[in-house]
């Protein structure tokens, strides 16, 4: 039975020969992409956005413009819903052959609710932004009253209170060594 | 889960609840009579065994529309509670004017920071020095015996 191997590195690896020695010999990673990529025989964009019904062949019901009052075009949506809803009740009653356009009207104001919610999603991406940035400067401040709260200051003033203590008792001590040297020297 | 998810899971649930209804009642409705000449079939007269069985079966054909239909409105007022509920006080402007001026904030404390950091470990430097030369002259007054 004939195992594939794995494919080879790529045969860029000897440029990090020296990579040990001299980090800067060796080459920069490849810049981020940009535009169109292709992946495994798939077509990739880098520019993310939501493309809009229109795009996908789907009509849009609650007014386009500058800015959309989303809860109000929720709730008029829901109502829409609940109404072809009764609708299809009623012609599957006396005309059952006819159900497909009512179907149709469901499915249309499903996508729309749909788009509607994802455009939402920006909205709470920068939210979150928002949100982060306060609790990160929260933080900070709190680090900052921490620092000045463990005030090095007084530290060092009891630090120079202990030194002169020292210093007091060494020069002491030498007395007594000076003192008791001369007194040998007197005496023998 | 964050409100959005839920409400495109609401969304997901009352598109359930429809399709389950309309299939549920067309699936156990009983035959339309065509014309008043057709015979009808002769109904089925077995009594069912039990109490309970007998209740199922009773409520399925009679009480299923008004359920599922409860159901149906339950949900459908569950999503008008879940848009009521939206965060949505800001447009984008205001919310990139904000999103600004946090940046800006969060560099000037970040600066502060910084300088608070430098400061305080000059001094450990001072402390650790002083430390170290106290412990020098203890160590070179201590007279070997």
């Amino acid at each position: 039975m004939a195992t594939a191997t794995y494919p080879p590195p790529p045969p860029y690896y000897r440029l990090y020969k020296k990579y040990l020695e001299d980090p800067s010999s060796a080459p920069e990673p490849p810049p981020p992409i940009e535009g169109t990529y292709v992946l495994f025989g798939n077509t990739y964009t880098t520019d993310d956005v939501l493309p809009s019904l229109e795009e996908q062949g789907v009509r849009q019901l609650y007014p386009k413009g500058p800015n959309v009052d989303f809860k109000k075009e929720l709730r008029s949506l829901n109502r829409e819903l609940q109404l072809h809803l009764l609708e299809l009740a009623d012609i599957l009653i006396e005309r059952p052959s006819q159900y497909a356009r009512r179907v149709e009207e469901i499915s249309l104001i499903f996508k729309n609710l749909h788009h509607l919610l994802n455009s939402l999603r920006p909205h709470q991406a920068r939210a979150t932004l928002i949100h982060i940035l306060e609790l990160q400067i929260q933080r900070r401040k709190q680090a900052v009253e921490d620092i000045k709260r463990y005030n090095v200051s007084s530290i060092l003033e009891d630090f120079n209170f202990v030194l002169e203590g020292s210093v007091r008792h060494v020069s002491v001590q030498q007395f007594h060594i000076a003192t008791a040297l001369t007194s040998n020297e007197l005496t023998s | 889960m964050d409100i959005i998810s839920q409400l495109q899971e609401q969304v997901n649930t009352i598109a359930g609840l429809a399709f389950n209804t309309f299939g549920t009642l067309q699936r156990d409705a009983a035959p339309v009579r065509l014309s008043p000449d057709y015979v009808e079939p002769p109904a089925n007269g077995n009594p069912p065994a039990s109490a309970a069985e007998d209740a199922a079966a009773a409520n399925n054909p009679a009480e299923q529309p008004k359920l599922m239909s409860a159901e149906l409105v339950k949900a459908a007022k569950q999503f008008d509670l879940l848009v009521a509920a939206l965060p949505l006080g800001e447009g984008e402007e205001a919310q990139l004017k904000r999103i600004a001026e946090l940046q800006a904030e969060n560099d000037a404390v970040g600066q502060e920071l910084q300088k608070q950091l430098e400061e305080a470990e000059k001094e450990l430097k001072q402390v650790q020095e002083l430390f170290n030369q106290a412990t020098n002259n203890c160590l070179n007054s201590k007279k070997p015996d």
